[in-house]
């Protein structure tokens, strides 16, 4: 399936062949304009495909746009049966649901004024509050997750569970990741129209976490920042390296790795003092090594020269990063130069990306008698 | 498909078509102060201004209070041109339902010929009023009425079903549309009778379907004789043939809707 204005046109979605089981949940994920969107409307049967065929077994409720067809001048609970019509409850269901629906929206007595006069979470409140109590085989959840307070995410949440419990197949797509890890079993992952990944959620989201990090570092890899310099040195190239010192643009997470610098010096340096910084993607700087203090001592070097440090031991988290460097006379004290961001590197693993170092962790828990 | 048999299906739809009734009839007045006065106003004014008109200008009303003439033309004129009205953006303004569920989109226009049914039975009431107040004999003919609503709500429909799938693409249609009404309003015998169209025009005139339905309406409910059923048969036809046309159109043109929209 896939869809498009012309054949020479960008395909939104092309070549996508997915089962989804009844009773499965399904996270979709991807970076903006993936596709994702799409994706769910074709399967609504709002968008036809250009190409290819959807076949669904059973009811399918979008919960896309939920707020779509609320009108102003009515009060909640008109716009209740508005929605409930919308979403295909005849007006008997719509009735007997009526009470469900204001207990969970938790408007009281806004509940019975025009929705003109609500704030946007009262007004997502409202269409949650509908959708969540039809009935239907399938439900197709497109960002919807992120509305109200957090206690109503977590009741929102827990009924889509309940749902699940009962046999309901659940397509989500979200930015939310955790969302996914904990909702979704199965995930895939798409990248400019395309399914790129598909597994558990979990490798779903590492093959997304990859991805973006790759991005990132594209982003931040050379041309150089921040340079400041004395003229005396011409920067030849920064490289990172692994085990058998081949050229790395992803380190396994874990897996040592170094980083080696090639210059070329216009006067004699005593005492030369080489820094090196790792700065993660959202500009903390995680590790700083100066040679110096790691015990590379030498007295007086010239012309091209070639620096490396090696890190035995990776803790660096999932992620983007781009290296710092800077070169000192250790004798004048004075600096030669100092470039932000000459290589970049990304971590790639198979655990989620939390925080900024990664270290082994074991977990114990012991439960003691009260009485 | 477990729920998607033909019966589950049209309950849907007919829900769906009632609640949106039911919502553009409740909110378009609730923030007036005339509130369905307006229904009303709507045929009552156009009758004072045309009856000045004919203070200036002589228009024959074949022996019938012209008040009475004209009223009982206005009120199944305004009918079907609040129903081109009512349909013609009625994709527009429901885009965003449009966009969000599978939904049989011919819900949407016919919704809006439904509404313009209302505004019907609100100036209904008074054009009986007026039946009364001018001695008007009540007839069996008057049996004759819900077949013509329903052919001249077929006919806005067919006709609103056009400008609301081609509107979508080009808000020209929806533009057009209270020019249409305008320039139909004349072509068709609604403020002066149909015998003072010249002989070597009537059957051009004829195929205009308003023209029967309008003489159908002006005959049953003030002269008290059944419609001349030649020409609602005209009128029955030309309609059958613009819904066969139209109807299709709108079904193939809607699954573009979603995309466009």
């Amino acid at each position: 399936m896939g869809k498009s204005n012309e054949d020479s046109a960008v395909w939104a979605l092309k070549d996508i062949n997915l089962e989804v089981h009844q009773g499965e949940t399904l996270g979709i994920i991807g970076p903006n304009g993936a596709g994702k969107s799409t994706l769910l409307k074709i399967l609504a049967g709002v968008t036809p495909a250009t190409r290819g065929d959807v076949q669904i077994r059973g009811r399918v409720f979008p919960m896309i746009e939920l707020n779509a067809g609320l009108h102003p001048e009515l009060t909640g609970r008109e716009n209740g049966y508005l929605l409930g019509a919308i979403m295909g409850l005849s007006r008997n269901e719509a009735r007997r649901k009526m009470p469900q629906i204001e207990e969970f929206c938790e408007l009281g007595e806004w509940f019975d004024r025009p929705v003109r006069q609500y704030s946007s979470g009262m007004l997502a409140r409202l269409g949650f509050g509908v959708a969540l109590n039809v009935e239907s085989d399938i439900i197709l959840i497109d960002e919807t997750f992120s509305v109200g307070d957090l206690k109503f995410q977590n009741k929102s949440l827990a009924r889509v569970r309940k749902m699940r419990e009962s046999g309901v197949t659940v397509l989500l797509v979200t930015h939310s990741l955790d969302t996914v890890q904990f909702v979704a079993q199965r995930g895939i992952l798409l990248d400019k129209g395309r399914i790129v990944n598909s597994g558990t959620a979990l490798e779903a989201l590492n093959a997304y976490e990859s991805l973006v990090f790759r991005l990132e570092q594209q982003r931040l890899g050379p041309p150089l920042r921040h340079r400041i310099s004395s003229g005396q040195i011409t920067l030849c190239r920064a490289r990172v390296y692994g085990h058998g010192r081949e050229l790395l643009d992803e380190v396994q997470a874990g897996a040592p790795f170094g980083i080696e610098v090639e210059f070329h010096l216009h006067r004699e340096l005593h005492h030369p003092v080489f820094s090196i910084g790792i700065v993660n993607a959202s500009g903390i700087l995680c590790i700083w090594n100066v040679s110096q203090e790691d015990g590379l001592i030498r007295s007086d070097v010239s012309g091209i020269c070639r620096v490396s440090a090696w890190y035995p031991e990776n803790s660096l988290m999932n992620g983007a990063y781009e290296v710092h460097f800077a070169i000192r006379d250790g004798s004048s004290f004075e600096t030669l130069d100092r470039l932000a961001g000459i290589a970049s590197f990304a971590v790639v693993g198979s655990s989620r990306a939390r925080g900024i170092i990664a270290m082994p962790c074991h977990w114990q828990l012991e439960s003691y008698d009260s009485k | 498909m477990k729920t998607s048999t033909l019966r589950s299906r049209l309950a849907r739809f007919f829900t769906l078509l009632l609640a949106l009734v039911q919502r553009d009839v409740t909110t378009r007045y609730r923030r007036s102060m005339l509130g369905p006065a307006w229904a009303i106003l709507q045929p009552l004014i156009l009758m004072v201004v045309f009856n000045l008109i004919r203070g200036v200008v002589d228009i024959p009303s074949e022996g019938v209070p012209y008040l009475i003439f004209s009223y009982s033309a206005l009120v199944p004129w305004t009918f079907f041109s609040n129903g081109l009205m009512y349909c013609g953006p009625s994709i527009l303004s429901n885009a965003a339902i449009l966009k969000k569920m599978a939904l049989p989109r011919e819900v949407f226009p016919l919704a809006g010929v439904t509404v313009a049914l209302f505004d019907l039975a609100m100036s209904g009431l008074i054009l009986l009023g007026m039946m009364v107040w001018f001695r008007v004999q009540f007839t069996w003919a008057l049996l004759w009425l819900p077949f013509l609503v329903l052919i001249t709500g077929a006919l806005a429909l067919g006709v609103g079903m056009f400008i609301a799938a081609l509107g979508v693409f080009r808000r020209d249609f929806v533009f057009a549309t209270p020019f249409l009404a305008q320039i139909w309003l004349f072509a068709t015998p609604v403020i002066y009778p149909l015998s003072s169209v010249p002989e070597k025009w009537q059957s051009l005139y004829m195929l205009n379907p308003m023209v029967g339905l309008i003489e159908g309406f002006r005959s049953v409910l003030v002269k008290g004789n059944p419609p001349s059923l030649e020409t609602l048969a005209v009128s029955t036809a030309v309609t059958a043939l613009i819904l066969i046309v139209s109807w299709p159109m709108f079904r193939w043109i809607s699954q573009y809707f979603a995309d466009v929209l």
